[in-house]
């Protein structure tokens, strides 16, 4: 299982393919043929392209990967040696969640953790917001992180400046469970290794990693993150967002896949985009995470009663 | 490729005209890129069978290897065949590893040999990933198992590695001494296909021996005879570094040229004696078995051992390195039956108890911490820290991870319980191995026949040159003369207290030391002793060098090598120190007073003295007041205290040098006017030398012109038990 463990690593990481091909092909492989990667990989070019169907291009790639895998067997038994964990696509790890969500399209074939990997198949909330969230908002982080963890749900987290802080170690301090889903490669990001490292150790926390291991920090990868904290989150609570950024779009992606998304009722004097949230899907909720009546019709009852009409 | 065309190609690039069948058999296993565990006697021509499918392979051959002296020959033999070869090690500077490395990712080395401990280096990960890597090579196999005579944690990770490589990369593992159990344990976990091939062990040209005697004054005598005789050069291990020190002194005292070597000494005098002895400067080097692998001298003619050593393995590897050239070896086991002590209490106490364990368990639940914080926040011995960690890394308790390049030890979430069945397991299995030693020495079995089948080699014949062979059973005593001069040897000899100041400096490649010893200084440049001559003659810069060591040596402190009257381990004097120290009370016997005197006397004859100090105790009253007033009132000088300024712990709580060296900063200080006076400083117990390097920085500061430290007794590290 080991050896078939490199060529995932060397598969979902080739730079030119989207996570769907990546996830077809795999497919394809594991399911449809039944054999390994490390098999696949062993095949002649003549059967890749028989019964794989890929291109000339697809060839190249997979070819120029294939000369790199001494290199990357050093690299992976380097993880496994710290002590992280790679769990693949068609892992009983993989937490199932994640597929629901993100599907082929999305779904990382490859994700890389250390810590109590059981948080994965915990009942995930994620709780998310501006960086610049104003103290009504983090107030009410704190509330529902609590209250979370009191029903035993585990908080999925960036860890960014904000919410996400706020999120993260609320839950931290009340004992709950966690999961911090990192903006970055796992081995770049030993500061946080430090600072939660007793929590880690507990079993509290997991940090979680679905790129590259040694990527670094980008404002790209950051964006992306966020797809995957809304991929493991069974419910999301949304604390404040502007009309714009990353909270925005984030929402505004999950009510289309009709997520279960919980918006902070904001008070009369507020200036932010919740309400506007609210109308379009999001559920209101007060400072508890209670849902509330409120005087917004969301958009999507206007139009039925149009219809109806 | 054929056998015919490689051995074309053999010829070509390194000049032999052949492969033997074994080689071949392996290398043509390589080529079709397989997995072989070679288990083949030392001058078999291993290298052969690795170096040359490295010539053949598109891409870099990686070869991990412990031995840094024999990767150095290695290296040099293939870049003289034009066969670009480079080695990453910690004896390589930070650039030459460096530039060694953009070699090997450029594509620009055939070869590249590297220490299995830089795994754990963040630079090499990086870099290895941009490597082409075309084959895999295990020198020194044996390391890997733990049931082996010779287990390296750093090679555990080689297997982790392993494990994860593709199949189609070829590896070969490579050992002379691997019996047929740890030859078992070595392919379970090289997983994949591993095919051994071994090769039979019985090396022709070594002669062995046992010589049976009754006492370590046996010993001494029987060695000075035979080294007295024996033509050519070979090495005496001993089974301590108190015993390599005296021994070697005592072969001085009959008039022979040898050395002592062991781990306690800096690695600079290390380096030096290893070089001295490979041409030939001493008659013999006389060493713990810290002289280990990689020393590759090819014309050892004997080899002794004082000490039964805890295996045939060990003993087999030991002697193996006699008779490289092929020409006849002595080897000897000089065996006294109370000589099954020392290895008996290693098996035994090989590890620290569970308590140790769970202190570092519990350091390191709290934060990740590297080795130097973990000694720290623990207080135990770096030897029982590394002993504990490799088990626990071994169980995987713990893991090592980099934190920002650093190496840090984390508490794995979920760990398993300390298991220590293994480590009992561990300890029988060692004691079986050690009776299997111990019937070595009284065996009527060709001896080297005996070695032989307990490495797993059935195919040898009896040698007909060993002891057995020849039906003769050796024994030695000495007699009344050997007595008179080893008595008075013993009564003459003591042990130097390496404290002098010095300081060096490494500068375009060349190394200047300076030491102070006293009236002047003394000086050496890459070795080679600076006289006045030779100072006059030195170029601007070298003399600049020379004389900035020369003025930070005399800043920094005017203490010089100081002497002891006896190791604390030596006959009764450790037990009588102990006793008076922390039973009695009672003051130091006259006998410990005459023989310090005598060593004090014999040393340091020619120095004059203005006064006495004495080291403040911690607790033991006025024990070493008593002693200094004594040797003082001997002597004729008046005697003063050193004061503390502040409570210190007792020293021997300390188990590390860090923690020592803490305990004492900047304490001590002196109410008397000190300026330009010669001081013999006295102490009872010597151990790390912290409170005596500490006291001579501070009286350096008020003037002194010179120290002297004078100790009772030299511990020789783990003498004082907790």
């Amino acid at each position: 299982m080991q050896n078939d463990l490199v060529y995932w690593l060397l598969l979902s990481h080739l730079s030119r393919w989207t996570t769907l091909k990546t996830n077809e092909l795999i497919v394809q492989i594991i399911h449809n043929q039944k054999i390994t990667l490390a098999d696949f990989f062993d095949l002649s070019c003549d059967e890749w392209i028989e019964t794989y169907k890929l291109t000339d291009k697809e060839i190249g790639d997979l070819e120029a990967a294939k000369k790199e895998l001494a290199n990357y067997s050093f690299l992976m038994e380097n993880m496994l040696n710290q002590g992280y964990e790679l769990i693949t696509l068609n892992s009983d790890d993989y937490p199932q969640v994640l597929k629901d969500n993100l599907k082929l399209k999305f779904a990382p074939p490859l994700i890389y953790t250390k810590g109590n990997k059981s948080l994965l198949h915990d009942d995930t909330i994620a709780i998310v917001g501006s960086r610049k969230a104003h103290d009504m908002s983090l107030k009410w982080t704190k509330n529902i992180a609590i209250n979370a963890t009191k029903k035993y749900q585990c908080v999925v987290s960036g860890g960014a400046k904000g919410v996400d802080q706020t999120a993260l170690n609320e839950s931290i301090q009340a004992h709950g469970h966690s999961i911090l889903v990192l903006p970055q490669g796992i081995l770049t990001a030993s500061s946080l290794m430090k600072k939660y490292y007793k929590h880690i150790v507990d079993g509290d926390l997991l940090i979680l990693s679905a790129f590259y291991p040694k990527a670094g920090w980008s404002v790209g990868l950051a964006m992306a993150r966020n797809k995957y904290i809304y991929g493991l989150s069974k419910k999301i609570y949304v604390a404040e967002s502007a009309k714009k950024g990353g909270t925005w779009s984030g929402v505004l992606e999950g009510l289309k896949n009709q997520r279960e998304i919980y918006v902070r009722n904001p008070d009369n004097n507020e200036k932010n985009a919740n309400n506007l949230l609210i109308s379009k899907g999001g559920k209101a909720v007060d400072m508890d995470g209670f849902l509330i009546k409120t005087n917004i019709i969301p958009i999507q009852e206007n139009k039925q009663m149009s219809m109806q009409l | 490729m054929n056998r015919q065309n490689a051995e074309l190609k053999l010829k070509q690039i390194f000049g032999f005209d052949g492969f033997f069948d074994d080689q071949w058999t392996t290398i043509d296993k390589i080529f079709n890129n397989k997995r072989v565990l070679l288990i083949q006697k030392t001058g078999f021509g291993k290298s052969l069978t690795f170096q040359f499918p490295a010539t053949q392979f598109d891409g870099l051959t990686i070869i991990f290897s412990p031995l840094i002296a024999l990767m150095r020959d290695q290296i040099k033999f293939l870049n003289q065949n034009n066969i670009k070869a480079g080695l990453i090690n910690s004896e390589q500077t930070d650039d030459e590893n460096n530039i060694t490395i953009q070699n090997a990712i450029n594509n620009q080395l055939k070869i590249l040999y590297i220490a299995p401990e830089r795994q754990e280096n963040s630079l090499w990960q990086e870099a290895v990933l941009k490597m082409k890597i075309s084959f895999v090579v295990i020198d020194e196999a044996h390391c890997i198992s733990s049931w082996g005579h010779d287990f390296r944690p750093a090679f555990r990770r080689i297997i982790n590695l392993m494990q994860v490589l593709p199949s189609n990369i070829p590896v070969l593992a490579t050992t002379a001494t691997a019996t047929t159990d740890v030859a078992q344990d070595i392919q379970n976990q090289i997983s994949g296909d591993i095919e051994l091939i071994r090769g039979d062990l019985l090396r022709e040209n070594l002669k062995l021996d046992v010589i049976h005697t009754e006492n370590e004054e046996d010993k001494m005598a029987w060695i000075a005879r035979y080294l007295k005789k024996v033509n050519g050069n070979g090495v005496v291990y001993t089974g301590t570094r108190v015993s390599a020190e005296i021994l070697s002194k005592w072969c001085e005292n009959e008039k022979l040229n040898t050395i002592y070597y062991h781990a306690g000494l800096d690695s600079d005098s290390r380096k030096i004696v290893e070089k001295e002895w490979m041409v030939n400067k001493f008659k013999a080097i006389i060493s713990t078995n810290a002289l280990g692998m990689g020393i590759d001298k090819p014309d050892i003619r004997f080899i002794i051992h004082t000490q039964i050593t805890q295996s045939p393995i060990h003993y087999y590897q030991e002697i193996g390195r006699a008779g490289r050239d092929g020409k006849t070896a002595e080897i000897f086991l000089l065996f006294n039956p109370k000589d099954i002590d020392l290895p008996l209490s290693f098996i035994n106490n090989a590890r620290p108890s569970q308590q140790k364990y769970q202190k570092v368990i519990d350091a390191l639940k709290q934060e990740p911490l590297g080795e130097r914080n973990l000694i720290k926040a623990t207080n135990l011995t770096q030897a029982q820290i590394r002993a504990i960690k490799a088990d626990l890394l071994d169980q995987k308790i713990i893991r090592q991870v980099l934190y920002n390049g650093l190496k840090k030890y984390e508490y794995q979430y979920n760990a398993p319980q300390l298991d220590i069945t293994t480590f009992e397991n561990l300890r029988n299995y060692r004691l079986k191995e050690f009776d299997k030693m111990v019937e070595y020495t009284n065996t009527d079995k060709c001896k080297m026949l005996y070695l032989c089948n307990y490495l797993g080699d059935n195919n040898s014949r009896s040698c007909g040159v060993c002891d057995s062979c020849l039906n003769e059973k050796n024994k030695f005593s000495m007699d009344e003369n050997d007595k008179e001069k080893i008595k008075q040897f013993q009564n003459n000899f003591f042990p130097v207290l390496g404290v002098g100041s010095k300081k060096s400096k490494q500068h375009n490649n060349k190394k200047y030391q300076v030491k102070f010893i006293g009236a002047k200084f003394e000086g050496r440049i890459d070795n080679l002793k600076i006289t006045k001559e030779i100072y006059q003659q030195l170029n601007h810069d070298d003399k600049k060098i020379v004389d900035g060591l020369i003025q930070k040596t005399k800043k920094e402190s005017k203490l010089i090598d100081g002497i002891a009257s006896s190791y604390y381990g030596f006959s009764n004097v450790g037990k009588t120190i102990y006793k008076c120290k922390y039973e009695n009370g009672k003051d130091y016997p006259d006998f410990l007073l005459k023989q310090t005197l005598i060593a004090f006397g014999k040393t340091f004859k020619s120095q004059k003295f203005d006064l006495v100090l004495f080291v403040p105790p911690t607790e033991s009253g006025k024990l070493v007041e008593n002693f200094a007033t004594k040797i003082a009132n001997t002597l004729k000088l008046p005697i003063f205290s050193i004061i503390k300024t502040r409570e210190t712990k007792q020293q021997k709580i300390f188990q590390n040098k860090a923690l020592k060296t803490q305990n004492i900063k900047d304490v001590f200080d002196i109410n008397i006017d000190i300026t330009d006076e010669s001081i013999l400083l006295i102490d009872d117990i010597f151990d790390s030398g912290a409170t005596i390097t500490e006291i001579g920085k501070m009286l350096t500061k008020r003037g002194a012109k010179v120290i002297v430290p004078l100790v009772i007794a030299k511990t020789v590290g783990g003498d004082i038990a907790k």
